[in-house]
């Protein structure tokens, strides 16, 4: 099978076919998804779409990241701007 | 994709659970046009949630198993219509159901009214989670969440995973895990579920939940996986490697784990948020079927979804007998046994929840923000809590943390023994986040200028 890919913040990774964007971003090491929208971090949670915590943000829609599969070249980014990794325990307010 | 508008539909069933699949089922036994949507894309909902493409299932018992095949195969012969990628977003006021067709890469979402005489919602469960300093950090995850990652890929992720909280969800996710190969570093369960033999003799009642138990068990056991009863975790930090460090407490006693990844569970409920209930004039014969009516677990969804597909047959007019509701009492009565089994012998008592912990993610409010607004009140009403305080206000409209902020409300006093999780969460269109823009798309609900002036006025 050949390798499919999708971008997050730009970089280049690879997802396996019907593989969720929330699942080929764990799988790639990848479980802090950005600042979410009042300082704390956006990342998996409830895997149902039911607890918005994994909210990103495609090609300037908001999706459920657990809810919404992969297809190759899309572009993933954080549901706001902000450092991807965290250092001082997850909160910045 | 389906036009939707030019369907006659009878019966809209929102969810491809198991109740929704089997009220499917039975309203088109009983003659009915059936349209099925669901958010994802592929049927099963979170218990029967199948592998993504060339990924291995996870255990399941044998009857577990063949209550699924025989469902899924009666759905696919039913003749139902199917729509994935879809979600229910409410009832408008004239109650037309509104659907929305979740953006794609190749296509824009949008919401579509839909003119049904009959809906059956049967939107699941979802869990709950006690707050602790850290639960809303990257790596902590619901139970149900890691359950979700295992079904789909086959695979436990990499690392070291703890599983807390309470439940028996916790020991099935570990047998699970250990049948993959990937034991969890341990269990810490909040109650003492083999303290109370008289009713674990109960089980017995319902041999086939026994006989599950006992198999999970002898898994854990043979795979050492260590199961402290009557602890509880106290807080999750980030771990200077990128791990996390997680201190639990049981009776005097104090532990340290450090994991890559912690799951937390206490309990399931429905997920019945904003839902809408009662008859609209003029709207569709609405009704719930499964865990959203009442979580009670697959077995039962099965038989509450054929009862509510037999139902709205009925309240069309059709002339058919109702159906017996025995087997959603003998899952009542098992699950009220495991219940008590599960019952807390801890619990954090609201005064030992340091200021800094969230309970509301969504909107970041903490225990501190809670505090601060009780100080000089004699009775929070729901609105002060929610409009003021900001919980319960934010995009999950309440799902993850209405029953906390409650509970730690009551257990404060204050004059507010009275409030209820649904005081704060209400029940109002749309009972999940739809983007303005999906809204407002070309071809969709807002085409029509009434339906634009009705979501104005939301």
């Amino acid at each position: 099978m050949s390798a499919s890919f999708f971008f997050w913040r730009g970089e280049k990774l690879e997802f396996q076919p019907g593989q969720t964007v929330a699942l080929a971003l764990e799988a790639a090491g990848q479980r802090d998804f950005g600042p979410s929208a009042t300082g704390l971090r956006q990342r998996y949670f409830c895997g149902i779409g039911a607890c918005q915590g994994c909210l990103v943000r495609i090609d300037d829609t908001v999706v459920e990241a657990c809810l919404r599969p992969v297809e190759a070249g899309i572009r993933v980014e954080p549901l706001v701007a902000g450092p991807s990794v965290d250092t001082d325990g997850g909160r910045h307010d | 994709m389906t036009e939707w508008k030019s369907m006659d539909i009878d019966l809209l069933v929102v969810g491809g659970g198991p109740a929704g699949m089997a009220a499917a089922v039975e309203a088109r036994q009983a003659g009915l046009q059936v349209l099925l949507v669901d958010q994802r894309e592929r049927l099963g909902g979170a218990i029967y949630c199948q592998p993504d493409p060339g990924c291995a299932p996870v255990a399941m018992s044998a009857r577990h198993r063949a209550r699924w095949q025989a469902l899924s195969r009666e759905f696919a012969a039913s003749g139902a219509a199917v729509e994935f990628h879809t979600s229910f977003a409410g009832l408008d006021s004239e109650g037309l159901a509104l659907l929305e067709r979740r953006a794609s890469a190749g296509e824009a979402g949008r919401v579509l009214p839909v003119r049904a005489r009959a809906v059956v919602l049967a939107v699941g469960a979802v869990e709950r989670i006690a707050p602790l300093p850290g639960w809303e950090l990257p790596g902590v995850m619901s139970a149900g969440g890691l359950q979700m990652m295992m079904k789909r890929r086959g695979a436990v992720p990499v690392g070291r995973t703890l599983l807390a909280g309470s439940g028996p969800l916790l020991l099935a996710v570990a047998s699970q895990m250990v049948a993959l190969g990937q034991p969890p570093v341990a269990i810490i369960e909040r109650a003492r579920p083999f303290g109370q033999p008289a009713e674990l003799l109960k089980l017995l009642a319902t041999p086939g939940y026994l006989r599950e138990a006992l198999a999970i068990l002898a898994r854990l056991h043979k795979a050492r996986v260590p199961v402290l009863h009557a602890t509880q975790l106290t807080s999750i930090r980030l771990a200077a490697g990128g791990g996390l460090e997680v201190e639990c407490r049981g009776q005097g006693d104090e532990r340290r784990f450090s994991v890559d990844r912690v799951a937390l569970h206490d309990g399931i409920r429905p997920n019945d948020f904003g839902l809408p209930g009662g008859a609209a004039t003029g709207g569709p014969v609405l009704s719930r079927a499964g865990d959203c009516r009442e979580a009670l677990g697959a077995v039962a969804a099965i038989e509450d979804g054929k009862r509510a597909g037999r139902e709205a047959a009925r309240m069309l007019g059709l002339k058919l007998p109702a159906m017996s509701l025995q087997p959603v009492k003998r899952e009542r009565r098992a699950q009220a046994v495991l219940a008590r089994l599960f019952s807390p012998a801890l619990t954090t008592p609201p005064a030992d929840l340091p200021d800094e912990t969230v309970i509301c993610r969504c909107e970041n409010r903490t225990a501190g923000d809670l505090r601060g607004l009780l100080a000089g009140h004699d009775g929070l009403s729901a609105r002060e809590v929610k409009l003021n305080g900001r919980f319960a206000m934010g995009s999950c409209q309440g799902r993850f943390c209405a029953d906390a902020t409650v509970d730690f409300l009551r257990r404060c006093g204050a004059g507010a023994e009275a409030l209820e999780a649904s005081h704060l969460t209400g029940r109002r269109w749309p009972v999940r986040p739809v983007g303005i823009a999906t809204l407002l798309a070309e071809g969709g609900a807002a085409a029509d200028p009434a339906s634009v002036i009705r979501i104005e006025e939301e």
